[in-house]
């Protein structure tokens, strides 16, 4: 129980994915324009990287582990949430078509969204129990929504204020990114 | 080796049998038609069309029978390849630009007091009137060009002028204008009467040097061709017609007729 | 004791610095008839009304010259007699264009007056026929507003008022019209008072001032202890910008908050400008209609500040002129106080029922800067009364966001002035808000 809450503040706060690991900035840069569209990203990658993890854990050790042939995790991993992805992707289409026009393009690209795969061969390599992948699974992709939404919001409040023409955009997106890193800097030996 | 190649197999296989039932169950019917309209049109989504972008003129335009020649960046152009593609025929609008019907410069038009606030005309405009002297007159805090997404507004001397290469009559400029001095003319119409002072002779003469007086000198040299008529004290050019007598861009006193096909 | 020191404190609101002792302490004085008045059909809120008198009529005092055009609207009446020279198109104090009626005045004798008929009992006359007066007599909102006072005084079925408050903050600095009212004509203003409460069937009043009106609150504490009132008591408010704004002086007498977008008769309250009172009482006790009001002319710009009493269609320059003349170094001449009124352009702009004020103002009184981009430094947010947050709000105006705006009840700004007051980056706030409320309002109505 108590390693179950360590994980989730571990993954959450102190090594939080996208601020901490670097993993997974190509959403966070993408998607972070308007919250409503952050808020559904983080939706999806919410159902995305949990299922990815149970799924994943459960292929690694019935099937690779089994047969021994732990070599193809890369390929076995990728196929399993490529299709994840899919079906997101399809089940948006069909209920809520507003939010897959505005994700456009950053749907699919969850597939090669190294957050999903980092998080499924970091719960292999730390030998993490079912359970305990699947939290750790759910935790980081809280870990990512909470970066996601924090940012969609600082991007939003700097885009208004009218930085100067060689910042505008991207420039100072990377740079408040940056400093939010930093800050997430201070809950290192949180735990 | 073989159970690699199969396990990775069944995995393939498991995950697309999957996706085909979800595709299956959860399929949304789309036209096709939708997708391939869309990549016809030019994709400035600016709106000119009266839809809310390019995607959405392209839905009207299959589901709904939508008019084929709204596109006013496209043009006849886009028309052409719209009714190829579905089959119908269309007559291609007539090419317009926007135009500001003003030409009071700050060497040539007064201002009324000084004005301290946000370099916007239409917060201007809520500032006592507005700077101008002229009441109807172009305020110059550059609005217009501001909203321009092609750029094609320029702000000479504190007044807006629209570069008609550049315009492609989307109807920006037109919406945020405080004093609707902008106006959708015929891209082929080259006299202007760059001026929309409703005001008599003597008061447009204190304020502005450049504006209408309301001498109707036009009005009468374009007489056979009934192309200007008068709007209270205000000359005003019906755009269906063509003007012919060049002869009034010399004739007009304070000089505010112009004719772009000199340019 | 019949003063109550109001118990409810306001968040927000500015100090500035209030100058009111330069037109304070004199008498008000009355400006000679000017030759010519020019009189805005657009005197009140509602729509402009309709001349029935033309080009060369000769009309007589108090003769009906625009009568009220629609339910939202009052009539204007002459304050002189006079030859009508023209109705012509102009400009108001805010810059929007009006019509106006060029009188040309004759020396008032008593032969020109059209007929009054004093009635001194009002207690004698019905509630209908107490409001038909108020209504015949173009009474409107005198503090700034002009709503029409009998579509104020007419609240909608099933919306009681239980309490009336009598506005006589006058938070504006420089303005003292309304202090020197109280002091020169407490009879008018209480009896006022009581012919309002009875056309409302209210049984409680208040009179607000704030509390650097000492000798207005003795005066009138005394005024009515004399007479033997009961209903009527005076509540003391502390002196700050924007105590005298309606919803404002509501909360702090009773403690109610008027909800967004709603109006003082959901609460059971009504609020009555002192000016507009004491128009009802000569409306209603001697059948005088809205031909004359106070103006404070002050600042250091004018050689002798002071009240003037003047008729409608006065323009400005006469009481300028009237008050010694322009100093040196005149930088602003603003219509109204100096919070919310309007910059004018030019001298000739007549005043109106609403002109409380005309300041001429020199360059250590005003302030021009270039803006700046905001520091979030919270300052606005603080001082707004309204409870909105001005740097988010200005943010949004600039970039053109008016949605977001609109989801940030900028609607609901009062365009008091105390966000830009405040703002040490010297950012025209009030003016984003306006345009932003003036683009909202152009939107079709969904």
């Amino acid at each position: 129980m108590i390693k179950l809450i360590l994980i989730v503040i571990s993954a959450v706060l102190v090594n939080n994915f996208v601020l901490s690991r670097f993993l997974g900035i190509c959403p966070f840069l993408g998607v972070s324009k308007k919250t409503s569209t952050a808020l559904g990203m983080s939706g999806a990658v919410v159902f995305v990287m949990t299922l990815a993890a149970a799924v994943t854990w459960l292929v690694q050790t019935y099937v690779l582990d089994k047969l021994g042939i732990g070599y193809m995790q890369t390929i076995a991993f990728i196929l399993i949430i490529a299709s994840l992805v899919q079906l997101v992707e399809i089940i948006l289409k069909k209920f809520l078509p507003s939010l897959h026009a505005a994700l456009g393009i950053f749907l699919p690209l969850i597939t090669t969204n190294c957050a999903v795969l980092g998080m499924a061969v970091l719960s292999i390599q730390n030998k993490y129990t079912f359970v305990e992948t699947v939290v750790f699974g759910f935790a980081s992709s809280l870990g990512f929504a909470l970066a996601l939404v924090l940012f969609t919001g600082l991007r939003e409040k700097i885009d208004r204020s009218n930085p100067p023409k060689a910042f505008k955009g991207v420039a100072i997106a990377l740079i408040t990114a940056a400093l939010l890193s930093m800050a997430f800097m201070g809950f290192s030996g949180l735990v | 080796m073989i159970e690699t190649v199969l396990a990775i197999t069944c995995i393939g296989f498991g995950c697309s049998f999957a996706l085909a039932i979800a595709a299956k169950f959860f399929e949304v019917k789309e036209n096709p038609k939708i997708g391939e309209v869309n990549n016809l049109l030019p994709g400035a989504n600016c709106g000119a069309c009266g839809y809310a972008g390019c995607m959405d003129y392209a839905k009207a335009v299959v589901n709904d029978d939508a008019e084929l020649n709204l596109c006013a960046p496209g043009g006849s152009d886009v028309t052409a390849s719209l009714c190829e593609y579905l089959g119908k025929t269309a007559e291609a609008a007539e090419k317009q630009v926007a135009i500001v019907l003003c030409m009071g410069t700050d060497d040539v038009a007064k201002r009324r007091f000084e004005y301290n606030g946000i370099a916007d005309c239409r917060s201007a405009q809520l500032v006592g009137g507005g700077d101008k002297a002229c009441t109807y007159g172009c305020l110059g805090y550059g609005t217009c060009a501001s909203v321009c997404p092609t750029n094609a507004i320029e702000m000479i001397n504190g007044v807006a002028k629209v570069h008609p290469e550049l315009c492609i009559a989307c109807g920006k400029c037109i919406s945020v204008c405080p004093r609707n001095l902008i106006k959708l003319v015929p891209a082929k119409s080259t006299v202007h009467i760059l001026c929309s002072s409703k005001d008599k002779g003597p008061i447009v003469r204190k304020v502005c040097t450049s504006g209408c007086i309301g001498c109707t000198m036009c009005v009468r040299l374009t007489k056979e061709e009934e192309s200007i008529s008068m709007d209270g004290f205000l000359a005003k050019i019906d755009y269906t017609k063509e003007v012919q007598n060049k002869a009034i861009v010399e004739k007009c006193p304070p000089k505010c007729i112009i004719d772009t096909s000199n340019n | 004791m019949n003063i109550l020191k109001a118990k409810f404190k306001i968040h927000g609101g500015v100090h500035p610095k209030y100058r009111k002792e330069l037109a304070r302490n004199e008498e008000t004085k009355r400006l000679p008839l000017p030759k010519i008045l020019r009189i805005s059909t657009t005197q009140h809120l509602g729509a402009p009304s309709k001349p029935v008198v033309k080009k060369g009529d000769y009309v007589k005092k108090y003769q009906l010259l625009a009568e009220a055009a629609g339910f939202i609207s009052a009539p204007v009446h002459s304050p002189a007699a006079g030859t009508i020279k023209d109705i012509v198109a102009g400009t108001g104090a805010t810059g929007t264009p009006i019509s106006e009626i060029i009188l040309e005045t004759n020396t008032t004798s008593d032969e020109d007056l059209v007929g009054v008929f004093p009635t001194n009992d009002w207690n004698t006359l019905s509630p209908e026929t107490i409001l038909n007066r108020v209504r015949e007599a173009g009474v409107v909102g005198a503090g700034g507003a002009g709503f029409p006072t009998y579509v104020k005084l007419s609240p909608p079925p099933g919306k009681e008022i239980q309490t009336l408050i009598i506005n006589g903050a006058e938070c504006e600095p420089y303005l003292t019209a309304d202090y020197r009212l109280m002091m020169e004509h407490p009879k008018c203003l209480v009896e006022g008072i009581q012919i309002i409460c009875k056309v409302l069937n209210v049984q409680d009043a208040h009179i607000a001032i704030e509390d650097n009106k000492p000798e207005a609150i003795e005066l009138l504490s005394k005024y009515i202890k004399d007479n033997g009132i009961e209903n009527i008591k005076i509540a003391t408010l502390p002196t700050f910008y924007p105590q005298g704004a309606e919803k404002q002086q509501i909360f702090a007498v009773t403690g109610k908050q008027v909800p967004s977008g709603g109006l003082p008769s959901e609460v059971g309250v009504l609020v009555e400008n002192t000016g507009t009172t004491v128009a009802i009482y000569n409306a209603v006790v001697k059948d005088l209609p809205f031909i004359e009001r106070t103006t404070t002319v002050s600042g250091y710009g004018i050689e002798n500040p002071s009240n003037v009493i003047a008729p409608l269609g006065t323009p400005y320059q006469d009481l300028i002129d009237f008050c010694g003349g322009a100093k040196d170094g005149v930088k602003k001449i603003i219509s109204g106080g100096p919070m919310m009124g309007f910059a004018q352009a030019t001298t000739e702009t007549t005043t109106t029922k609403t002109t409380s004020g005309l300041l001429l103002l020199t360059a250590k009184e005003i302030s021009q800067y270039e803006s700046a981009p905001c520091i979030s430094c919270g300052r606005c947010i603080a001082a707004c009364p309204m409870n909105l947050m001005p740097a988010e709000l200005s943010q949004f105006c600039e970039a053109e966001d008016f949605e977001s705006a609109a989801a940030n009840r900028v609607m609901d700004c009062m365009e008091c002035g105390c966000c830009a007051f405040s703002c040490p980056a010297h950012r025209p706030l009030v003016q984003h808000f306006r345009t932003a409320k003036a683009f909202l309002r152009a939107q079709p109505k969904k």
